[in-house]
């Protein structure tokens, strides 16, 4: 310690530093948190994340003021009282609006970046599994607040979603019963839907957000070469290829906010409603019970799974394939227990599963896009088997396969889909003709992949050696 | 130490592919359903103040008859007009309802329904969520259809409850019926309409009256259109210079870890 009188703002930041670990969080958390040097332009999603919960509480906090969760007066109280009658009111919502698709673009991109850099494996799996924790709260999120307007589609779009949960055996009809708190959708609905999305999932967002950021600090974060830091220490225990957080990640985030907000407000002041994408056109009608929207359907970044919902021909099933997916993500990290994490060094045939699995996924909200006729229900069943299909042939990358192997592989996926595939013949869920025609598709895809796999065996071969160390810093140079 | 090591850097491609076989995959998928006419192209000028007039006498006399502008309020008018409010208030009035109102529709609910089995429909709603070329090939194209309680029809809005306001304005017209697909099913499907009988407007004075009410019709749905237009560029332009400078300084600071003068990274 010198004794060099300390100048008065120094005080006072002792005085707090006694009483409440100020400048211990900035160091350990920020300016001398080692972050690796080569994060590339996959690595700014989470901070936008961040932005846009933060934009979303703030922009709420005022849209809560002059709303009225009253089926009565909620639709004119969003049209005028909000957009018309308040100062700024109009600005406020449609950054309300932006911002929740933004959100999902945002973690969609997230969660793609944590598959293409096996950001899932150890020791992130439980930093993974709360990330899709906080996306299923997201998910929640948006649903209650898609009612608040009380537009056509929210009021079926949630009688849609609360009368597929009264499939669900025994507990069905309760669980949709107390959601609704009423038979229907109604003033109960509205009141606690309303309570839920400004009140209890913010919450619950927000604490899992923190928790989310507590692990990732524990385990430190991955990289797009997957090497990890933490392994190549040099003399003062700081690892050779990492940066302070502060000042050098908090620039280039800096820059990504800059740009993020130019799009963003490209949106809020031209395209509001994002071409009936990110604010249904049905949703400028109020609310009418008497009148049944000849087409039904959830915003767009819920459309894949209502492809999955609509695209098996029973309830119950439908909501289990929809569920599944979210435990095909939570299991990530068992079914590929590949010891290379990051992409660049998997081999080319797990790079066209990492392809099928996003396009598949564009796939089905593509068709859930279109009407509910038999021709998209048929694809959205055989693309829902892509997808899953994508997930589950991960495990047979994990080492290097025999050629019966991949065979014995081949005939056990393709089985598997040719039995759903029975079993809709036999149910007689679809025309013959409509299925003969499209069965190929994730019949081909398997076969594709495995086909390859035994034609080019080396194709499934990860690189042959791993970098030691990063392999560059930044990714705009 | 330089790594042997050729990856394909399948992170920087695979969202393209992504995209461009989407894109493809979308294109392919056949969807033509029901023949969808052909809209009247329209250009509207929000600030031409005497079209916006025009307009709102026509609205403000004709369609309140049965819709309701809910979302605005007689007192909003004035200025998107350029009139004072006692002039406002002679030439084109509020109805009888105080200033401050909201405009409501001058029919009840229940008359409505008898009339035509319908609720009114609010008027900003519906401009809010029907394009102006849609509103404008609406208000120009009902027809004569006997088979219609109404007697009326209309080619943007098959088998349409409102009856057509303007036969004695526009006169009435036959439509051209063209073979095509109405839900999937082959039908009669109407595509524009031929003139009947004459009305007390010719064909271009009709046009621009129905150009002059959809113009009335987008402002008051879309009361902060100028706002926004006036205000996006600045908001955005203060972003595009802030990702500048954010940028230039994000080059500042990295030029010490991309030569590999920063203290915690040195090639050893
Ligand atoms: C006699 C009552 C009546 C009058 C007057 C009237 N309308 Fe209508 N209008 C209706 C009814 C009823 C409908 C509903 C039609 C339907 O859904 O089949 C309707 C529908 C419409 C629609 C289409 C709504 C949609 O769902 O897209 C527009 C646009 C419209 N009216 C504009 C006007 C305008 C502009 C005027 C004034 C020039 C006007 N209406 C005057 C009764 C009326
Ligand atoms: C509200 C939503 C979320 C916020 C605010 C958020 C925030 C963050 C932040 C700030 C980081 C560090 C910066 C970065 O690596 O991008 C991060 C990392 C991470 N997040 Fe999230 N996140 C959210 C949702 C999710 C979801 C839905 C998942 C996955 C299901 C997820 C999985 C991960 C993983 C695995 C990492 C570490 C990545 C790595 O080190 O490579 N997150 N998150």
């Amino acid at each position: 310690m010198n004794d060099t009188p300390r100048s008065r703002p120094a005080r006072v930041l002792d005085w707090f530093d006694r009483r409440l670990p100020l400048t211990a969080l900035w160091r350990t958390q920020l300016s001398e948190y080692p972050a690796p040097k080569n994060f590339n332009v996959w690595y700014v999603f989470g901070s936008l994340a961040l932005l846009v919960l933060v934009l979303q509480l703030a922009t709420g906090l005022f849209l809560a003021i002059h709303y009225q969760p009253n089926p009565h007066l909620a639709y004119w109280s969003v049209v005028r009282s909000i957009q018309r009658d308040s100062r700024w009111g109009w600005l406020i919502r449609d950054m309300h609006v932006v911002g929740a698709s933004a959100f999902f673009v945002l973690v969609y991109l997230h969660m793609y970046r944590g598959i293409l850099y096996g950001s899932y494996k150890k020791p992130r799996e439980l930093l993974w599994l709360i990330g899709i924790f906080i996306y299923l709260a997201l998910a929640a999120e948006a649903f209650l607040g898609y009612l608040l307007p009380w537009g056509q589609m929210s009021y079926w779009g949630s009688a849609v979603v609360t009368n597929f949960v009264t499939a669900v055996p025994v507990i069905g009809k309760p669980i949709a019963q107390w959601l609704r708190g009423s038979f229907v959708i109604g003033l109960p609905t509205l009141n606690r839907f309303f309570v839920f999305h400004v009140f209890l999932m913010p919450m619950l967002l927000l604490a899992l957000v923190l928790v989310h950021l507590i692990a990732l600090h524990q385990v430190g974060s991955n990289n797009p070469d997957g090497v990890e830091i933490h392994d190549n220490l040099n003399e003062t225990g700081w690892p050779r290829d990492g940066i302070p957080f502060h000042p050098y990640y908090t620039v280039k985030d800096l820059f990504a906010v800059s740009v993020f907000f130019v799009v963003f407000f490209w949106f809020v002041f031209y395209r509001p409603d994002g071409w009936g994408f990110l604010l249904d056109r049905l949703n400028y009608t109020p609310a009418d019970i008497l009148h049944t929207p000849s087409d039904i359907h959830p915003l767009w970044f819920f459309l894949p799974f209502y492809a999955m919902l609509r695209g098996v021909p029973d309830k119950l099933y439908g909501i289990l394939a929809f569920a599944g997916s979210f435990v095909l993500l939570a299991c990530l990290p068992l079914l590929d227990r590949n010891p290379v994490r990051s992409i660049r060094y998997r081999s080319p045939l797990y790079k066209l599963d990492l392809l099928a699995m996003p396009l598949s996924f564009l796939w089905l909200g593509w068709i859930a896009h279109g009407f509910a006729t038999e021709h998209n229900m048929v694809y959205g069943l055989h693309v829902t088997e892509i997808f899953y299909a994508s997930f589950l042939v991960l495990p047979f990358f994990n080492r290097p396969r025999s050629r019966a192997a991949t065979v014995a592989w081949l005939i056990a996926t393709e089985a598997v889909v040719g039995s759903i595939d029975l079993w809709m013949y036999s149910i007689h869920a679809h025309g013959w003709d409509l299925m003969l025609l499209t069965d190929w598709i994730p019949a081909l895809y398997l076969l594709l992949l495995f086909g390859l796999a035994l034609l080019r065996p080396a194709w499934t071969h990860d690189a042959a050696r791993l970098p030691g160390r990063l392999t560059a810093g930044g990714v705009f140079h | 130490m330089k790594m042997p090591l050729t990856s394909l850097r399948a992170s920087r491609w695979l969202p393209l592919c992504a995209l461009l076989l989407t894109a493809v995959a979308g294109a392919a998928r056949a969807s033509v359903q029901t023949t969808q006419p052909p809209l009247r192209p329209i250009r509207i000028d929000l600030q031409d103040q005497a079209a916006l007039r025009t307009g709102a006498l026509y609205t403000l006399h004709l369609c309140v008859a049965c819709h309701g502008i809910q979302g605005a309020r007689y007192s909003e008018l004035p200025p998107l007009l350029g009139l004072g409010k006692a002039t406002f208030l002679k030439t084109i009035g509020s109805n009888g309802r105080h200033y401050h109102d909201t405009i409501t529709s001058n029919m009840s609910t229940s008359l409505m329904m008898d009339f035509t089995h319908m609720a009114p429909l609010d008027l900003t709603e519906i401009a809010a969520r029907r394009s102006p070329a849609w509103l404008y090939t609406y208000l120009t194209s009902f027809y004569v259809d006997p088979s219609r309680p109404t007697g009326a029809n209309n080619v943007a809005f098959y088998n349409v409850a409102m009856p057509d306001v303007f036969a004695g304005m526009q006169g009435l017209q036959q439509p051209v019926m063209v073979n095509g697909l109405r839900f999937g099913s082959p039908a009669r499907i109407a595509v524009g309409v031929r003139p009947l009988t004459a009305g007390s407007m010719s064909h271009a004075q009709f046009d621009a009256t129905a150009r002059d009410i959809v113009t009335f019709l987008y402002a008051v749905a879309h009361p902060h259109q100028q706002e926004r237009m006036r205000l996006g560029p600045w908001i955005i332009g203060l972003f595009v210079v802030l990702s500048v400078l954010t940028y230039l300084i994000y080059r500042l600071y990295w030029a010490r870890v991309i030569t590999g003068t920063q203290r915690w990274w040195r090639v050893e």
